[in-house]
């Protein structure tokens, strides 16, 4: 029966601690993890295949290209990992204990964002190298790896899973429904970005412009449907959305019941 | 110790907690008890800082429970064992909760130890029992050998072992020196077990005192009677001003006396009496006398007997 004065510092640590093994002792984690590798590296296996195959080989081409198109599904798999990782919590109740634990919920907030999209962005960032590696396996003779394309590859991956698990973890906390936040990153992130701009009504290719999933579609691939898209643009309106989401989903934690 | 002061809670019209007021002191079993939707639970919320109050306070040795940087060595609660992942392991939802505070995985084991999950403890949660999900929830609160403990409804779901070592264990941290606040529904468990009752109905405060001063100041006290000449001694009773309660032909029960002041005055009037005893009042009694203005959710079982 002790009580001791602990800086800030150390108290996010131990929670961050904590919110790792809270991570990784589900079966969710590892399940969606298996997914997105399978995913990632599978369709490097079949982009290399492709090319070694293909009439005409692309000789000289980077494999780094695999990786930069196979992260575009992929990404929902962690996605998706990022939302359960928040609203797991609230689906069994589990944030009552946690609170408990926790009862700073500023810390909790911090540490749970850091661990889910600090692990999203470093297996983006894994996932993309071995998916380049996978597509070179394949075709060795007419593929290449050069390494200042990979660094720039696997970096724009890792920023594009970093701002889109943000996105859902912020959404899983303003939500607190696993269904909504996938719904809604869905929406954000795949469906309406390619939806949107069929329509060819000028406000609706206006408004896909600045949805996350078309930053994120340009930063992957450089197609967009807005002329006027840089790469900084687009990092710019993927950051927004995190950013924006997060703020709301650190005042509905900080400010509401725990699971009302 | 916790001070609750002026604590209120209201979810839009409906009023949970009102002005509520009270010490649970060190040392001491505190019972907390109020019947469904009183507001017992929103209270022990409060004080862990799960929900907000609309006004007032409610302290943990002098600070909001939100404060303290390693707050299971403060305060070790048990709201709702259902409230596990129940995809992790039981020693795996205790490890989460001893990292957060910088405790070793050797207490984790122990505390699995003392609530006696040894064998389960390896096993996924949705395996386990109410009872065994009780112990787990209790095995956490204990974690960080807390100076003050809150259960609600500690012995929900457990058999009479269990039941028999919640009660030693909540006598035990108490005379510790530890401050612990139980709620139950049970009131012969609470009869046995709380030093202290603190009594809310409707969100207010109805009662806080001893147990035996609420067992002895509700129903004053009782003496049951049996004599052949019921008709002669319920009339010099009552001539003293003393309520009596004929209970059938030759018993009656009479209040605000003693068994020895009724033998007194029957021998002095020459009365033979055939039964003399004083009634023991039970919290139970005294519990649904205190609360019959607030129980919010009655039963219709009554109605339909009718």
């Amino acid at each position: 029966m002790s009580s001791t004065t602990l800086s800030p510092a150390r108290v996010l640590g131990r929670t961050c601690r904590a919110e790792w093994t809270r991570l990784w002792t589900v079966k969710g984690t590892w399940w969606f993890t298996v997914v997105a590798t399978v995913a990632m590296v599978g369709l490097g296996l079949v982009a290399g295949n492709d090319a070694a195959g293909d009439v005409v080989p692309p000789v000289g081409e980077p494999a780094w290209i695999a990786p930069s198109f196979a992260a575009l599904p992929t990404q929902l798999a962690l996605l998706a990992l990022a939302i359960t990782a928040v609203t797991a919590d609230y689906a069994t109740a589990g944030i009552v204990p946690t609170l408990q634990w926790t009862p700073r919920r500023t810390t909790l907030f911090a540490a749970r964002v850091l661990v889910v999209v600090g692990t999203a962005s470093v297996l983006g960032a894994l996932l993309a190298v071995a998916s380049g590696a996978a597509a070179f396996s394949m075709a060795p003779d007419v593929l290449e790896l050069p390494l200042d394309e990979g660094v720039d590859v696997v970096g724009t991956v890792a920023i594009v899973f970093c701002a889109g698990a943000a996105l859902a973890a912020g959404l899983g906390f303003v939500l607190r429904s696993t269904a909504g936040a996938l719904i809604a990153v869905f929406l954000l992130v795949l469906l309406l970005p390619l939806v949107l701009p069929q329509f060819r009504y000028e406000w609706m290719v206006d408004l896909a412009s600045v949805l996350p999933g078309t930053g994120a579609i340009f930063l992957l691939t450089g197609e967009s449907i807005a002329e006027d898209m840089t790469r900084t643009s687009a990092t710019l309106t993927m950051a927004c959305w995190a950013v924006g989401a997060l703020a709301l989903a650190w005042l509905r934690l900080v400010r509401d019941d725990a699971n009302r | 110790m916790i001070e609750v002061r002026g604590l209120t809670k209201r979810y839009g019209d409906v009023v949970a907690v009102d002005d509520l007021s009270f010490d649970v002191e060190q040392g001491l079993v505190t019972g907390f008890l109020g019947p469904n939707g009183a507001g017992k639970s929103t209270t022990m919320r409060m004080v862990l800082g799960l929900d907000r109050p609309t006004a007032g306070s409610a302290l943990v040795h002098g600070r909001p429970f939100a404060s303290y940087a390693e707050p299971l060595r403060e305060v070790g609660a048990l709201l709702d064992p259902g409230s596990v992942h129940p995809g992790r392991t039981g020693r795996n939802h205790l490890r989460i909760a001893a990292r957060t505070n910088g405790i070793g995985d050797r207490r984790v084991d122990e505390v699995i130890d003392l609530v006696g999950l040894t064998g389960a403890a390896r096993r996924r949660i949705k395996g386990y029992s109410l009872g065994m999900r009780q112990r787990l929830g209790i095995a956490a609160a204990l974690l960080g050998d807390p100076r003050v403990v809150l259960f609600d409804e500690p012995i929900n779901g457990l058999d009479l072992d269990g039941v028999r070592w919640i009660r030693d264990l909540l006598r035990q941290l108490a005379d510790e020196g530890r401050t612990v606040l139980v709620s139950s529904h049970l009131m012969s468990e609470m009869q046995q077990t709380a030093d202290r009752l603190v009594v809310i109905g409707r969100g207010r405060l109805i009662a806080d005192a001893t147990t035996a001063e609420i067992l002895r100041g509700l129903g004053g006290r009782q003496v049951r009677v049996r004599t052949t000449h019921l008709d002669v001694l319920t009339a010099r009773l009552r001539e003293r001003g003393l309520d009596v309660r004929p209970v059938d032909d030759e018993e009656a029960h009479v209040e605000g006396s003693s068994a020895a002041e009724i033998g007194d005055l029957a021998l002095t009037w020459g009365l033979p009496l055939h039964h003399l005893s004083d009634l023991e009042q039970s919290l139970e009694q005294a519990f649904l006398e205190l609360t019959s203005d607030s129980v919010e959710f009655h039963g219709a079982a009554s109605e339909v007997a009718r």
